[in-house]
């Protein structure tokens, strides 16, 4: 189909009451979340997850999305106003945006993080639908060998992003695979470790175990922690940025929607890593560096831009060629895989609908996120009087009560609170649920690919390095380990600088978070050290500080 | 992370005999994990492996299962643990409210939404959260009536029959 047709498509489908409704809930949802501490996007995106069974799967994908994105721009504002960022990648923004709020210009640092984030967004958007349907186009033809290369790969490069032990997190990917075994075997109808328990048969079901490890594991793992959030009672003023500050940021906002745009489309790519490269690249292309860190508008309006640009361009390489880059987007890949509907090469022909009805709800909700934030930033911000218990209390009911009604079945309340209780200990013995999920999630898809593989070539293993595409990506991947074996020494010392005040606030659920040290192998890596060194190490963490903007 | 980021301000460091300690329960992870593998890979087996060319039902979980046990292995004897958060007295209200949700969920089986719903909501906002009460009656029955409208009136959702629809007549 030509694109310009899909894209009338599209809007006609996402302009239509429902689907606007849900694009507004969503980026609402999202905006509210990223400014809420203790919830992220991973966690509310599992909290939601029973419904979208209630309605239809391009609605429910156009939530899941809005809700992404819009905690992108939600993040900023606890980042500026409390050096506290409400989701993992606006972590990059407290540098300077929290020093430009110290200086009295809270406002101008919020707007501009807007605009950035509206224009990354757009651009991402167009060059989704430029870049879509080709990348699809050369999907068709990959085979299963493919598949499994490409799977190998996403689940790799997530494992290598994470943060400290990449070992931990090869283990908890395997331990995600060996999880999607569980129930009938595809092929031959096998009962595998289902203990003669019905309920297993069709495998555990993926929204239990996502709610349980996110949503109850985060929430608990946040509930040990007692930070008190200050609420913030002055008035932001001069939201509009000035001309100087957009002269200032727009080379900034530029680089930072094609950097954001190519980082998220690589496996492994996303907010974090976006916005710290961009960060880095700003530096170090600034006459005067030494001004970062210090409330250079160019430091808040790159990386939120970026971050933005990539949590859009993120879904290229779920809906052309059905593998999520991230943890959230392996959640979407579960919610969609749910409704029947399997992202992949063929979505753009065979569900059109969905494929340019969620890229047109994206122009529609960079909009309305716009529009809601320039206007409203001091509504949001009075959500940071919702306190951590309240909010724990009403989420676990809602997740309990949630998981419940998606298959009127007691028995997933019980996988969600078995998981919820694995995800905590998880978390407090530092190994990543991030990895587990995904894994799990494209578990399925492997094994099969796998199989087939082997029927294929008659069982010869060979299959999967002399066939050039999956050859070259599995040379790639020797390539990763390569590298990160032997600068793993130097990844160390970078993890070493961070400022722990920085880390600590942000990984309250965003298990991406940690990502905030970002490993070899990706676009962002090389700029870390730059990135890490020019945090601010003033004041001990964001809870102790003081309200900006009473000068 | 590092395991010293915890902000919750309870003691972190302990005495050195009781760091001693820790070095050595802090392996009880991988272990399971390892113990884990190893049972998995057994039941691969008993599954049947079949031939490459031909992939038993046991093939695929038994290649992720010695992935398994092979990472599980090296992180019992390597894993530095520096990564692992402090238990702290927060610990003890987390395990409390892992239980308080187990009990949340028999309730709500025997006694319907409405009633086991109220008393969660009451002990979290209550004893975890440290509302007055005041706060917590308040946002406990108005929780529970906004939750029961939205998931039975309007999402229809067929909760178990409890006390209170037997008292409405639903």
């Amino acid at each position: 189909m030509d694109s310009w047709d899909g894209i009338l498509q599209g809007f006609s489908v996402a302009l239509t009451p429902t689907n606007l409704l849900y694009v507004f809930f969503g980026v609402l949802i999202g905006t509210v979340i990223g400014v809420l501490p203790g919830l992220g996007p991973t966690a509310s995106i599992a909290l939601l997850l029973p419904i979208t069974y209630t309605v239809e799967p391009v609605t429910a994908i156009i939530l899941l999305a809005g809700i992404y994105y819009g905690s992108m721009y939600g993040g900023t504002i606890t980042s500026v106003l409390l050096r506290l960022p409400g989701e993992a990648a606006s972590v990059v923004t407290t540098f300077d945006g929290y020093q430009m709020a110290k200086q009295g210009r809270a406002g101008p640092a919020l707007g501009i993080a807007a605009i950035g984030s509206y224009i990354g967004g757009t651009v991402s958007v167009i060059g989704m639908i430029l870049l879509a349907p080709p990348l699809a186009d050369l999907a068709v033809s990959f085979g299963p060998p493919e598949y499994v290369a490409l799977t190998i790969l996403g689940i790799l490069l997530v494992t290598y992003l994470g943060t400290g032990s990449v070992l931990k997190s090869l283990c908890m990917a395997a331990l995600g695979l060996l999880l999607a075994t569980i129930g009938l075997d595809p092929i031959t109808g096998t009962a595998r470790f289902t203990f003669g328990e019905v309920a297993l048969f069709n495998g555990l079901d993926f929204v239990a175990v996502a709610m349980g490890l996110f949503g109850v594991g985060e929430i608990l793992h946040s509930l040990e922690r007692t930070d008190k959030v200050q609420a913030v009672t002055s008035k932001i003023k001069g939201i509009w940025p000035t001309r100087k500050d957009f002269r200032d940021s727009s080379g900034a906002i530029g680089r930072g929607s094609l950097l954001g745009f190519v980082i998220g489309v690589l496996p492994g790519g996303g907010g974090v890593v976006s916005s710290l490269a961009s960060y880095a690249m700003e530096k170090r292309r600034a006459k005067d560096p030494s001004r970062f860190g210090k409330g250079a508008i160019e430091g808040v309006a790159g990386p939120e831009t970026a971050n933005n640009a990539s949590s859009t361009s993120a879904f290229i390489p779920l809906l052309t060629l059905g593998i999520p880059p991230n943890v959230v987007l392996a959640l979407i890949f579960g919610a969609l895989i749910q409704q029947n509907i399997t992202p992949g090469p063929q979505l753009i022909e065979q569900e059109p609908e969905i494929f340019w009805g969620v890229i047109a709800s994206m122009v529609i909700g960079n909009m309305m996120l716009l529009a809601l934030n320039i206007p409203l930033v001091g509504v949001f911000v009075q959500m940071l009087r919702v306190r951590a218990g309240i909010l724990a209390a009403f989420a676990l009911l809602v997740t309990m009560v949630g998981v419940f009604s998606v298959n009127n079945n007691a028995f997933d309340m019980w996988v969600v609170l078995g998981f919820g209780v694995i995800g905590w200990l998880m978390k407090k013995t530092g190994f990543e649920p991030g990895p587990l999920v995904l894994a799990f999630v494209l578990g399925s898809i492997l094994e099969r690919a796998f199989r087939q593989s082997m029927l294929l070539s008659g069982g010869d293993l060979d299959i999967f390095v002399t066939r050039p595409i999956s050859g070259g990506m599995f040379a790639f991947m020797a390539l990763i380990i390569i590298v990160s074996a032997i600068t793993s020494r130097r990844r160390k010392a970078v993890f070493g600088r961070v400022d722990p005040a920085d880390v600590d606030e942000t990984d309250e659920s965003a298990p991406d978070a940690d990502r905030q040290v970002t490993a070899e192998g990706s676009p962002g890596a090389d700029s870390t050290t730059d990135t890490t060194a020019g945090t601010p190490t003033d004041g001990p963490s964001g809870s102790t500080s003081t309200t900006p903007g009473e000068r | 992370m590092h395991g010293s980021t915890s902000a919750s301000g309870a003691p972190t460091e302990g005495t050195a005999d009781r760091g001693h300690r820790w070095r050595q329960l802090h392996r009880i992870a991988p272990l399971l994990l390892l113990v884990l593998g190893v049972a998995a890979i057994i039941g691969s087996r008993q599954l049947g492996l079949g031939e490459l060319t031909a992939p038993g039902p046991g093939l695929w979980p038994f290649i992720v299962s010695l992935l398994l046990t092979g990472t599980a292995a090296v992180l019992v004897l390597i894993d530095p643990a520096e990564d692992y958060e402090p238990w702290t007295r927060g610990t003890i209200r987390i395990i409390a409210g892992l239980v308080s949700l187990g009990v949340f969920i028999l309730l709500f089986q025997t006694f319907g939404f409405v009633v086991s719903a109220f008393l969660m909501l009451v002990l979290w906002l209550r004893v975890f959260g440290g509302e007055s009460w005041r706060w917590t009656l308040g946002l406990a029955v108005g929780g529970t009536a906004v939750m029961y409208l939205l998931f039975v009136e309007l999402l229809g959702v067929p909760f178990p029959e409890g006390l209170v629809d037997a008292v409405i007549g639903g």
